[in-house]
């Protein structure tokens, strides 16, 4: 009896040990990622949910609590609502929408299907090209863009433009067609994301399936109509909702570039946040509150955008369980 | 149908009819590649002429506004170079042949822009890489006045933003890689509750738009006492790579055979001792990858370096080439400001170009990618 | 008519040459098989035909006119690929439509056509159903109806067979040589199984890295194999092969010795195991080892020339391991090749005994 007892105690004791080394391990392997995400993206989200319903301004303090950033935002109660908002959404729809239909995902896939049709030096070299602007430092890009194109007479658009064209005078394109500005520069940089993905998925494409068509009598664009892009179908959806993310979201080459002007033609909803909370008057609560509109879809179209990778494919089963 | 036909006509109409057909592959090959190429080149056009004038107004004459003596000329003279080559390499019989002419149409025009555009090059633009003093005539930094506490001295020396830049970017990979090969370890081999969902939750948070957090990790930084430090910024480029990182690390930890980790656990060391000595030598190709991911990252890093000095505390290789490009005297020295560009633009093409190299090799989160 | 003709034919990819001086004609409704292991250029071959690739050197003919730089798509070639290459997002009968579709051809006479075509080749339960939920031998006869619907010159299949198991192998086999026959269309297989070449082709194409070995009928490859490399790739059991020194009409090999005539110097010799007997006044050796193969048993027998393979009819074994045996044949039926060149030396022959 008394054996037994023992040899349950030894075995209670081996378990409890396995399973302090378990917590151990799982702290010392997992911990630092877990403090990290924690700080930089759940903690932030509360952060900001919780000071949107304050007053939190430039002087960094806070004295009460309220729902008025909401009101001001959505236009309701007694605070008076934001007027320069409804034209802020207007023209982020405007910019999202143009580029992401002009760049991000048309002419990604017209570079893709162009290069892959190249022979491979030529075609890398293209890609090559496209790829500078995502490659770039965004304070260089934004320095080639403002000399490519701003109203005097030495930018490069006024050279052809003069000299080329015999035009009178320098065109400011920033002050005429500042959206189409930001729609193009911003497309530069959105269509190799396209490109890249549309490449490869076209090179796994099985090269036989290519023969058999063109034996069958298919020329290039009914190769391209019946083989490729029934191929593409998955990978565009894919893109397409990973560059409304990014676009709806995007602000930095804006900034660099119109500063959001002239006269907020080209304030997107995101340039509007950062005015609001970086500027002068620091309004950080009613940033944090205007926010709080892009992080409630961002979440709802990165979960989309996990549910399309079919994440359960990925998983491997472990196969050792000690400890 | 065609074969009854032409079996029906004689041998010399028949030929006739094959040698038609042959013609017409000739001219849609041609036509289609005359498309290709044309198409391509005039789309990318307004990509390269903007990078390739950079560099030519890095290396030509300082002059007051911008200048392109050396930039037309070249492209005047490499387009057709250009056009040249492919024509001949579409017309030529032969393999030799094609190289023989490229390489006469390229003497000849290299020839030709060494005198026309030879006398205006020099290196005078990247006297700041040695001369701290260059910016000692130009003491007005326009954009200082938005900035509270900002000072109006003289232009600070390069390499300190550019050592600060180094020490981000750096910094930051080396927490990186720490902290994503130690959890990816873990979500590929041990057993735990929410295990499925930890790499459903890295493509998610990968996917997420960080900059969307900006007004709260602003408020997070000042809190934990870090603005104007680069620590802080280290943090916040940590956090923004460490879900991607950790979802390639998983990859190619998954790629390590289980048998060789049994082997040491039989051999009587303790997983800690097995990941340490076994596993993480193989893995060493993923470790590359990520840090050249997160280099690059913190190297390029703006808006959080921007939003996080309330004062000139740290300068970066972005914010330097920032303030270069919004002062409004040394704004308009092109040549030193493409000069500016060019360093720190040139590391970030290094790394991409190397990079490249590892991303063929990569495995993306256990699937071949 | 469909007669087709390689003319000094190279093929090289880049610094690669995959073909060299390939010279083969071939006649209209004839059964062509491409034989040989893989890398021997023989898909290169059938790809330039088909207008795929377009050949380094030398000229391609149909019916006697040259054809080099014709695209496939205006050649009126049916290929069937390896991998069945079948569009996956389209059905069988839209998979078989395909082809249809660039000629012009208008509704009903399609249909039509895919009827015959799927009653041809028994789909017609299938017509709906996507590639994926086929099985390997129905995808097979799909790439087969969409090869034929177009009514081609030419039919091109590339090693068809080789992806099916052993029992669907042997019925299209004869399903795909009983159609040839009916269509009387020209075609031309590629394939590295032996057995499916002599089995079906009216003439083998021997390949090996990229030139041709031997062109003839089934029974001249085998009987008469031009290189000790036909006659080792054909047959099966594989031939037994003894290279030795021959000098006044005696052969050493590995110490045993056998009268020879016809040729001197190195030569080597090759003896088919079915060829064999036991028996006689000849060879002398131990049974090593034996496999039954059902209707016949295979024996291998050291002997002082070496290992020697027998192959005998019948279920029963006469000659447990161990046994000490003689192996009998008939001269003629021996083949010599000189070593150094490889090829056949015709009239030479090997005695079992003196």
């Amino acid at each position: 009896m008394a054996a037994i007892a023992e040899r349950l105690g030894t075995d209670r004791e081996a378990y409890r040990a396995s399973q302090m080394r378990r917590r151990l391990n799982m702290a010392f392997f997992l911990g630092p990622a877990i403090v990290v995400v924690g700080l930089f993206f759940v903690l932030p989200v509360v952060v900001d949910v919780v000071i949107s319903f304050t007053d939190l301004g430039r002087d960094l303090r806070i004295t009460e609590f309220s729902t008025d950033n909401y009101e001001r935002a959505l236009g309701f109660g007694d605070t008076r609502q934001d007027k320069q908002l409804p034209g802020v959404i207007a023209r982020t729809v405007m910019y999202v929408g143009g580029t992401l239909l002009i760049f991000n995902t048309t002419f990604g896939l017209i570079l893709a299907l162009t290069t892959t049709a190249l022979p491979r030096g030529s075609g890398t070299f293209f890609r090559a090209v496209w790829l500078l602007p995502r490659m770039s430092p965004s304070v260089v890009y934004a320095i080639l863009w403002t000399w490519s194109i701003h109203g005097g007479d030495t930018s490069l658009v006024n050279q052809v433009v003069m000299g080329a064209f015999g035009a009178n005078g320098p065109i400011d394109l920033r002050q005429l067609h500042p959206m189409w500005v930001i729609i193009f520069a911003n497309g530069f940089i959105g269509a190799s994301f396209a490109m890249i993905i549309l490449t490869s998925a076209i090179r796994g494409i099985p090269e036989h399936l290519f023969f058999a068509a063109r034996c069958d009598g298919a020329g290039s664009l009914s190769i391209v109509r019946h083989i490729v892009l029934p191929q593409l179908r998955w990978p565009l959806t894919y893109i397409f909702i990973w560059q409304t993310l990014s676009l709806m979201t995007s602000f930095e080459y804006i900034l660099l570039i119109t500063g959001g002007g002239p006269f907020r033609a080209t304030t997107v909803f995101a340039i509007f946040i950062f005015q609001r909370a970086f500027s002068a008057s620091g309004q950080y609560a009613y940033g944090a509150a205007l926010a709080f509109f892009l992080i409630v879809p961002g979440v709802i179209l990165a979960l989309i955008l996990w549910r399309i990778s079919n994440m359960n494919t990925l998983m491997q089963q472990p196969r050792i369980e000690v400890q | 149908m065609v074969a009854e036909a032409t079996a029906v006509l004689n041998q010399p109409t028949q030929q006739a009819h094959w040698d038609r057909l042959a013609a017409k592959a000739r001219f849609r090959r041609s036509a289609r590649l005359t498309f290709l190429y044309s198409f391509l080149i005039v789309t990318s056009l307004p990509i390269i002429v903007p990078y390739f004038w950079l560099v030519t107004l890095a290396f030509s004459a300082r002059v007051s506004t911008v200048d392109t003596s050396v930039l037309w000329p070249s492209i005047f003279v490499l387009v057709p170079a250009v056009m040249l080559t492919l024509a001949w390499s579409m017309l030529a019989r032969s393999r030799r042949q094609a190289l023989i002419g490229a390489a006469i149409v390229w003497a000849v025009a290299v020839l030709i822009l060494a005198v026309i555009v030879g006398p205006n090059l020099n290196l005078n633009n990247f006297r700041f890489l040695y001369n701290a003093a260059f910016g000692a005539e130009n003491t007005n930094i326009v954009a200082a006045k938005d900035r509270p506490g900002f000072s109006t001295t003289a232009f600070p020396w390069v390499w300190t933003a550019f050592a600060n830049s180094l020490i981000i970017a750096g910094g930051a990979t080396v927490i990186v890689i720490v902290v994503a090969s130690l959890a990816a370890y873990y979500i590929s081999r041990f057993q735990y509750p929410f295990r499925q969902s930890s790499l459903a939750a890295m493509l998610v948070l990968h996917a997420f738009p960080i900059t969307v957090l900006l007004i709260p990790i602003f408020l997070i930084i000042w809190k934990l006492g870090l603005l104007n430090t680069l620590f802080g910024v280290i943090l916040v480029i940590v956090g923004i790579e460490l879900p991607l990182a950790v979802f390639i690390m998983k990859g190619f930890f998954d790629a390590v055979p289980w048998e060789i980790e049994m082997s040491a656990l039989s051999d009587g060391a303790t997983r800690r001792q097995a990941f340490f000595k076994v596993v993480l030598p193989q893995v060493v190709n993923g470790m590359i990858a990520v840090s050249v991911f997160v280099f690059i990252r913190g190297w390029e890093e703006f808006v959080f370096v921007l939003v996080l000095s309330t004062k000139q505390a740290k300068w970066t290789m972005s914010l330097y080439t920032f303030y270069i490009l919004e002062d409004s005297t040394m704004g308009v020295d092109y040549g030193l400001l493409s000069a500016v560009a060019l360093f720190y633009i040139i590391p970030s093409f290094v790394l991409y170009a190397f990079a490249q190299k590892y991303l063929m090799q990569m495995t993306v989160g256990g699937v071949k990618g | 008519m469909a007669t087709i003709e390689f003319r000094n034919v190279d093929k090289s990819f880049g610094p690669v040459q995959v073909i060299e001086d390939m010279n083969l004609a071939i006649g209209d409704g004839e059964f062509v098989a491409l034989l040989g292991p893989s890398g021997c250029g023989k898909s290169t071959s059938l790809f330039m035909l088909a207008g795929i690739y377009l050949p380094s050197g030398g000229d391609i003919l149909f019916d006697s006119s040259r054809v080099n730089e014709v695209e496939a798509r205006d050649r009126n070639v049916g290929i069937v690929f390896q991998s069945y290459a079948l569009y996956p997002h389209l059905s069988v009968r839209d998979n078989i439509r395909f082809p249809l579709r660039f000629k012009n051809v208008p509704a009903d006479e399609a249909d039509r056509r895919i009827r015959e075509i799927s009653d041809l080749v028994q789909i017609s339960e299938l017509l709906d159903r996507r590639p994926s939920q086929l099985s390997g031998g129905q995808q097979q006869r799909v790439a087969l109806a969409r090869a034929l619907v177009k009514d081609p010159t030419l039919l091109l299949l590339d090693e068809p067979l080789s992806n099916l198991d052993a029992t669907l192998r042997l019925t299209m086999r004869t399903e795909i040589k009983s159609l040839q026959e009916r269509l009387e269309i020209t075609t031309i297989l590629v394939t590295h199984d032996q057995i499916e070449a002599t089995t079906m082709a009216d003439r083998i194409v021997c390949m090996r890295a990229g030139r041709i070995e031997q062109v003839g009928t089934p029974d001249d490859l085998y009987l008469r194999p031009a290189s000790l490399f036909v006659a080792g790739f054909i047959g099966s059991p594989p031939i037994n092969l003894f290279a030795g020194e021959a000098q006044n009409g005696a052969l050493s090999v590995n110490g045993g010795s056998l009268p020879i005539a016809g040729a001197n110097g190195s030569v080597t010799i090759g003896l088919r195991p079915e060829h064999l007997s036991f028996g006689g006044a000849g060879l002398s050796g131990r049974v090593a080892q034996l496999e039954p193969m059902g209707r016949e048993v295979l024996y291998v027998v050291e002997t002082e020339i070496g290992h020697v393979r027998v192959l005998q009819q019948g279920t029963a074994v006469e000659h447990p391991t161990g046994d000490a045996v003689r192996i009998d044949f008939r001269p003629t039926d021996s083949l010599v090749f000189d070593t150094t060149t490889e090829r056949l030396i015709p009239d030479a022959e090997v005695k079992a005994a003196a």
